[in-house]
């Protein structure tokens, strides 16, 4: 695959180019009309947004609903394909030449996911316009076609997203998480199609009446995103105190963390649930800043103990009762003997049990990977959740096959 | 006081009701398809008001009164903008503590408002159709009706808090300018919004919509904001709590800095940075033995070299949270003399004085430390802390910092540690048990 890393753009710039000369050819309108629309798309997709998910969109996404809606007295498809290609062409000609390096490291995968669904969006639109307008005349045609096109293509962006963004989670997860992205989306198509609707009257005003409303939803967006990133680091950084300290291993909280949260994707859970399960792994071990109390040196401590001071700890927290309640159950064996499962205990806690288990077993006692997993089967009888222990078997088992 | 508020809840609401009278005497109410969507959107935005930003002071419903006051037009706008104002005067935190004089006055002050910022834009409407060539006319026109509306607000509410609460100085001049300049932009975009809705009114729904979706941003984002403080001082109260000596140390710490900090005019951000560094200062303690933080007497060479390493690793630890990183850095500079020198900090290490910032946490600190009991000594009095720090002002401490403390905590008239104990002996003679206070 690697020997082909540099082809797969190139192919893609051919055919935006192709794409380019013959939506032009075909166009009714004039060449300068499609460049300034492919200016437009070009910029746009220069400015990015952060949702929640992970994912940027670009600002193209407003500037192709735009162009499909404005060019042309009737609608022109290929003056709407030619601009496409041509806005994101010149948009990945001048990423790749003074994009930043994290710019430049997803524009390949991004250019390529939003040029095919900008394409998708003029396609539907066309389609849907003509139906639309034998059903409900043309006044309301072209709205209802560009509702019914923006769905397509925010459903074509968050799968497309979903499928190529590989990070030891599900698809399935991944794909939900997408889902909660819409509403970056559709401010998005609803920028777009609000410059659409004003340019005609509005003239050198439109920019500025679609972008007043539009920075601010951007900037909201942005801020979240800061807001989010710097909540993780924080719980990162708390959960690091004991381990600096010398009270815990080194990057326990770290790899239980990553792990867990694998897990927990496979095992079907929801994105707040996931989260939770990563909070609660990176701060399971917090408990143990109280062993350097004399009195603990000398009485002793067993695991019980850490899981009670840590859940007292993360409940001062009152965004956190929740993780404080995981953190109190981490130890709990998922069955008793004579008993069946536990239902009362909750399957992130499970998922932390057997995550840092496996953590320990392979960095402190230097078991293998195979070893550690059987150290898992062997205690699924009342330790180890069977279910969880298969996902993290798979997990392992893929991270191995890759590497 | 309850007697006082309702006096001048009836006086507003005559205040509002004569000028809605005006209105309506003198202008023609808006058609309801038009008054009905604007309304709805100015309800909504005032109930769930969230925080959107500390540069923008004014509400945002301001600007939805100016939009519908310019949408509406000619012979419409004052009547349109007041009849809106006057079904929205409730906000959610309202209705849950039964604020009812509160919600009575407000709704008098923002009617009255509405209606003057209306009458201003009259004048500023094209005469017959409108088209884009109006749009600088009319953007101005809501620019100026927008401050009448936010002076005549401001006033009337100055008036009702000095009427009710007997302050003088109600809130600080200082602030004018961010006001001023919110009150112009809020103008701006209300104009602009209220045009577009002449030659465009497909485009209203769009533009809503949009900031719609942004202030379900913003209300998530003070969400987040909020279980970021909420979780990192639950977490220093819980570690700190473990300790009995120092237990409400950094909360009293932070409460003195900001004492010192608004007094030397720290507003806002800066502010809140200074709160945020207090309330992280002693978090590298917490990963030091704990047989070191509580020993009786003076530490050794050795040991404080010990307590300097622990300390700077958590601080490395809490400085990769972007957001902590200027904290973290008044915070190890704390421990620096005002003249050079002194262990840990940044400030030290580089040989430069500590920033302002830390010389207000090591006054805070010091403070704190001297009038609360620790595990040498026995607090001690507040008068012998001023003495202390006076006399290590210009050494160890910034003399313009020491004083700032001591005028803002006199004059708050709290008073903090023990009645009558001068010495730093006594002290310590008493909790060995030698001594008697």
């Amino acid at each position: 695959m690697t020997r082909f890393r540099h082809l797969e753009p190139v192919l893609w710039a051919l055919t935006m180019l192709g794409i380019a000369f013959i939506g032009v050819g075909q166009s009714d309108s004039s060449l300068v009309a499609v460049s300034i629309a492919g200016v437009l798309i070009a910029g746009a997709a220069l400015i990015t947004v952060p949702a929640s998910s992970g994912n940027r969109f670009s600002l193209a996404l407003a500037a192709a609903t735009a162009v499909p809606l404005l060019i042309g007295p009737i609608f022109d498809f290929g003056g709407a394909i030619g601009a496409v290609a041509v806005g994101f062409l010149s948009g990945w000609v001048v990423l790749q030449l003074f994009g930043s390096d994290e710019q430049t490291a997803t524009a390949d995968s991004d250019f390529l996911r939003q040029s095919f669904g900008a394409f998708l969006f003029a396609a539907f639109y066309v389609a849907l316009e003509g139906a639309a307008g034998m059903w409900i005349g043309p006044a309301g045609a072209n709205l209802v076609a560009a509702v019914a096109a923006a769905l397509v293509w925010f459903g074509f962006e968050t799968g497309a997203w979903a499928m190529t963004t590989y990070d030891r989670v599900s698809r399935r997860y991944l794909l939900r998480l997408a889902v909660e992205d819409w509403p970056v989306a559709f401010s998005l198509f609803a920028v777009g199609a609000l410059f659409a609707y004003v340019l005609p009257e509005l003239g050198w005003w439109a920019p500025v009446v679609a972008l007043l409303p539009y920075s601010f939803a951007h900037i909201a967006f942005y801020r979240s995103h800061l807001a989010r990133v710097t909540y993780s680091q924080t719980i990162r950084s708390l959960a690091r105190i004991p381990e600096v300290a010398g009270l815990s291993p080194d990057g326990h909280s770290d790899r239980t963390a990553d792990l867990s949260v694998a897990v927990a994707t496979e095992l079907g859970l929801n994105p707040h649930e996931v989260r939770m399960v990563e909070y609660a792994a990176r701060l399971h071990d917090i408990g143990r800043i109280t062993l350097n109390e004399l009195n603990i040196i000398k009485v002793g401590f067993t695991d019980d103990d850490i899981a009670r001071w840590g859940s007292e700890i993360i409940s001062e927290a009152p965004f956190l009762t929740e993780v404080a309640a995981l953190v109190r159950q981490q130890h709990d064996p998922y069955r008793r003997p004579g008993e069946r499962k536990d239902p009362d205990l909750p399957i992130p806690s499970k998922i932390i049990k057997a995550a840092s288990a496996f953590d320990h077993a392979t960095s402190e006692l230097g078991f293998s990977t195979l070893e550690a997993l059987e150290v898992l089967h062997r205690g699924a009888a009342y330790d180890f959740d069977p279910d969880v222990v298969e996902g993290i078997r798979h997990i392992v088992m893929l991270g191995e096959a890759q590497s | 006081m309850q007697a006082v508020k309702v006096r001048l809840a009836i006086a507003y609401a005559g205040l509002g009701a004569v000028a809605l009278g005006i209105a309506v005497a003198t202008q023609e109410f808006p058609p309801l398809r038009d008054w009905a969507p604007f309304a709805a959107v100015a309800f909504l935005t005032v109930y769930y008001a969230v925080e959107v930003n500390d540069h923008l002071t004014a509400s945002p419903a301001a600007m939805i009164f100016l939009a519908t006051a310019v949408a509406f037009g000619a012979g419409h706008a004052a009547l349109g903008a007041a009849a809106i104002s006057a079904v929205t005067p409730v906000t959610k935190s309202d209705i849950a503590e039964r604020r009812v004089a509160l919600s009575v006055i407000n709704w008098g002050q923002t009617v009255v408002a509405a209606v003057l910022a209306g009458f201003v834009l009259e004048p500023f409407f094209p005469a017959g159709a409108w088209s884009q060539r109006d749009f600088p006319l009319v953007a101005v026109g809501a620019m100026l009706a927008s401050m009448v509306y936010h002076f005549v607000n401001f006033g009337l509410v100055t008036m009702a808090v000095r009427i009710v609460y007997r302050k003088r100085e109600v809130r600080p001049w200082s602030r004018m300018g961010s006001i001023l300049r919110s009150t112009i932009v809020m103008g701006f975009v209300g104009g602009l919004l209220g045009a577009t809705y002449h030659l465009v009114p497909v485009a209203l729904p769009f533009i809503f919509a949009l900031f719609g979706v942004g202030y379900l941003a913003f209300s998530s984002l003070s969400q987040l904001r909020e279980a970021q403080e909420a979780t990192l001082r639950g977490f220093i109260k819980a570690l700190e709590a473990k300790d009995l000596y120092t237990r409400g140390h950094t909360e009293r710490v932070a409460y003195f800095s900001q004492l010192i900090a608004e007094r030397m005019n720290y507003r806002g951000t800066r502010l809140e940075r200074v709160r945020w560094a207090a309330l992280i200062h002693d978090v590298g303690k917490l990963a030091v033995p704990r047989d070191l933080i509580r020993k009786r007497g003076r530490l050794e060479d050795g040991e404080y070299q010990q307590l300097q390493v622990h300390a700077h690793v958590v601080e490395d630890l809490l400085a990769e949270v972007e957001f902590l990183r200027p904290m973290v850095e008044i915070a190890s500079g704390h421990h620096s003399r005002f003249d050079g020198g002194g262990y840990g900090g940044t400030g030290h290490a580089h040989g430069n004085p500590p920033s302002q910032e830390a010389r207000i946490l090591a006054v805070a600190d010091a403070f704190d430390a001297m009038t609360s009991t620790r595990s040498y000594r026995v607090a001690l009095s507040q008068e012998f802390a001023f003495q202390e720090l006076r006399a290590n002002a210009g050494t160890q401490f910034d003399p313009e910092v020491v004083e700032a403390l001591v005028q803002s905590v006199v004059e708050t008239g709290e008073r903090y540690g023990s009645p009558n104990l001068g010495s730093e002996e006594a002290a310590r003679l008493i909790a060995e048990g030698k001594g008697r206070q």
